[in-house]
């Protein structure tokens, strides 16, 4: 039983098709996979594969085309566009590739965003959105546009925007696949601290030294899982 | 919440693009501007004439009687206007069967009146002044009271005077340095002393008081008049609005009687009352105000549209930042609420601007002719309402079709 209670994410058979025209491309064909809370996953398998497709239907924002997926003890795979984005805002924190902060706003506001459709008071935002911030070490950065920092600040505004709600899980789809690897190492120690600090974090990345990091590896390849802990396959390089 | 990071965001735009944002809302803009400065200027000669310029022409609780209906409403058939074309001149005669129809009257004055005239004195003149021949007490009727000087007395009637009192602006323009008391000013071939000046009207009604010369009406009669027995009006001031209805029918009854007039026929004479004016004034303002709201919608939805079609392309542009919020947690209403309030901030933004131009645009009708203005609180309401309305409703679209975007596209969207 506490066992069970233990696992975050839990799909049987996942199966993801995209029909195009007449074509029907298999992005998934039947993923199972559990994680436990705390965990640290690391995604790997070539180009094509399917990995931002598991990362998708994980993170609620696609729903698969057949199988069970189960977060927290709760079966999402019939909840409607509402309740997924529910989900999305409690139980998920993502991080991208591409940072996708909005241009516009500072560092702080994009930060405050999930709070906003979490509908916390602005008091409480602003709070808590500095101590994300401060977490990530930008408080002195946190009037700043996205424009006005560099790419590891960037993508440290977007870790501090997935952690500021609390999420179950954090959602990494190659997050240092834009930066340096200086600025990788620095990206990725601060994922470490967030996982020593308890928090679950599911990473996607092609390169194997980023899976050094991880707890354990899960290889994808043309849409199905080929290897459970590919750490042991694959000794880590170092930086 | 939601609503306020809206329109936030839609000030930040509008900011970021001030030149660009004024030509999207250059629709609503027009449409409030032109909205409000009708309204500002049709509602301040309004209370104007309903607090001033009726009363002050003809006086509260007070009638004429004249030859002919003064006020042409246009609601009169061209054969009324033939019939009382033919109505016979008022003469003293009838100026007495007045004043003995009603003997309790508060205040009783008769006058008769020649516009477009001038006076000079030395090398100094003015043009475009009214001269009136006014009997004891005509004063007190109009209510003019005297800055300088005095007014006319009865034994300046009995002796027929050679005396007047004049207006402000006829006063300015003979005297610039001097006083005008005592002075003889020139009225055709009269030499008339001046004894008195009336205190500034100024304003619309100015037109009347400040270029008016009073002189006894005998005078007049004896050494201005064309047709000496004839009198303009006679006029007749109650206590109460009961009292001078009672009154006129009084006068009606007596003049009829003695210009045995059968029952059936038509009244040969007009009893003019404030009702008359008010009425006319009526007439032009349903005509402004029935015309008004089709010119106004015009604009307005051409600026609804314009404002659609700017927010198509803010949605457009922005497709990534859908996906964001949408990954970040925002449902389909958040977004729809996000871009209707952009769009009701835009518009509403538009209906202020507009306000203020049509506010601006009173005032200087206001500065620069006599026709007062005045911003009727309502009519700010209504703007704003409107705004609003146009902002909800060309925002709907837009924001139907950004809240429907897939994340995982809009997220992918370059
Ligand atoms: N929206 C989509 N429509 C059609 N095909 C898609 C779509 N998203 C992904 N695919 C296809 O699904 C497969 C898996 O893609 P993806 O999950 O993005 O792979 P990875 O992230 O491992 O590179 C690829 O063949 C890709 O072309
Ligand atoms: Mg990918």
């Amino acid at each position: 039983m506490s066992v069970a209670d233990d696992i975050v994410i839990h799909t049987r058979d996942l199966k993801k098709h995209y029909v195009m025209g007449t074509e029907t491309v298999r992005a998934l064909r039947g993923v199972d996979v559990d994680i436990r809370r705390n965990e640290y996953i690391a995604i790997m398998g070539p180009s094509g594969s399917g990995k931002s497709t598991l990362m998708n239907l994980i993170g609620c924002l696609d729903t698969p085309t057949s199988g069970e997926y189960i977060l927290n003890g709760q079966p999402v795979q019939d909840l409607d566009d509402d309740d997924l984005a529910r989900i999305r805002n409690r139980e998920i924190g993502f991080v991208f590739q591409t940072f996708n902060l909005l241009p516009r706003a500072s560092a702080l506001h994009n930060v405050e965003l999930p709070l906003i459709y979490a509908g916390v008071s602005s008091r409480e935002r602003m709070q808590r959105a500095r101590k994300a911030l401060e977490q990530v070490d930008l408080a002195d950065r946190m009037d700043h546009k996205p424009n006005e920092l560099s790419g590891g600040q960037r993508q440290r505004v977007a870790i501090a925007r997935a952690l500021v709600n609390q999420p179950s899980i954090i959602l990494a789809d190659e997050p240092t696949g834009n930066l340096d690897s200086v600025t990788s190492e620095e990206i990725m120690s601060v994922f470490d601290g967030l996982h020593r600090a308890g928090q679950t974090i599911i990473m996607v990345t092609h390169e194997p030294h980023i899976t050094a990091h991880a707890e354990r590896v899960i290889t994808l390849r043309d849409g199905e899982i080929e290897s459970h802990d590919a750490r042991v396959l694959i000794p880590a390089t170092g930086a | 919440m939601r609503i306020l990071e809206g329109i936030r965001i839609a000030l930040q735009q509008i900011w970021a693009h001030k030149l660009k944002s004024v030509f999207t809302l250059v629709g609503v803009i027009i449409g409030i501007t032109f909205l409000i400065a009708v309204i500002t200027v049709v509602e301040g000669v309004n209370r104007y004439v309903q607090d001033d310029f009726a009363g002050a022409i003809f006086g509260i609780n007070t009638f004429s009687v004249v030859r002919r209906n003064q006020v042409q409403t246009g609601s009169e058939s061209q054969e009324q206007r033939r019939r009382q074309a033919r109505n016979p001149y008022l003469t003293m005669h009838d100026v007495e069967v007045v004043r003995q129809a009603v003997p309790d009257a508060w205040r009783f004055s008769y006058s008769v009146d020649r516009g477009f005239g001038e006076v000079s004195y030395n090398e100094r003149s003015r043009r475009n002044i009214r001269v009136i021949g006014g009997s004891d007490g005509y004063e007190t009727m109009q209510g003019w009271d005297v800055a300088e000087g005095r007014g006319l007395s009865p034994l300046d009637e009995r002796r027929s005077l050679k005396v007047a009192v004049i207006g402000a602006d006829i006063a300015e323009k003979l005297f610039p340095d001097q006083s005008p008391l005592g002075k003889r000013i020139r009225l055709g071939a009269n030499r008339l002393e001046v004894v008195g000046v009336w205190e500034k009207q100024g304003g619309l009604l100015g037109v009347i008081r400040d270029a008016s010369v009073l002189v006894p009406i005998s005078t007049f009669r004896e050494t201005m008049a064309w047709q000496r027995d004839r009198i303009g009006e006679i006029t007749v001031k109650a206590h109460t609005v009961e009292e001078m209805e009672a009154a006129m029918l009084e006068v009606e009854a007596a003049l009829r009687r003695d210009r045995k007039l059968r029952p059936g026929i038509e009244n040969n004479f007009w009893l003019q009352t404030s009702n008359d004016l008010l009425g006319a004034w009526d007439k032009i303002n349903r005509i402004l105000f029935a015309a008004l709201p089709g010119l106004v919608s015009i604009s307005l939805v051409v600026g609804g549209i314009v404002i659609m079609n700017i927010m198509l392309l803010s949605v457009a542009g922005r497709i990534r930042e859908i996906g964001v919020r949408k990954a970040l947690g925002a449902r389909r209403r958040d977004i729809m609420y996000q871009f209707l309030a952009e769009s009701s901030t835009l518009s509403v933004a538009g209906a202020a601007i507009g306000i203020g131009l049509g506010i601006g645009l009173g005032k200087t009708v206001d500065a620069l002719t006599p026709l007062p203005a005045s911003v009727p609180l309502w009519s700010i309401v209504v703007s704003l309402v409107l705004g609003l309305v146009v902002g909800v409703g060309s925002g709907i679209y837009p924001a139907y079709r950004a809240a429907r975007q897939d994340p995982i596209v809009a997220l992918r969207y370059e």
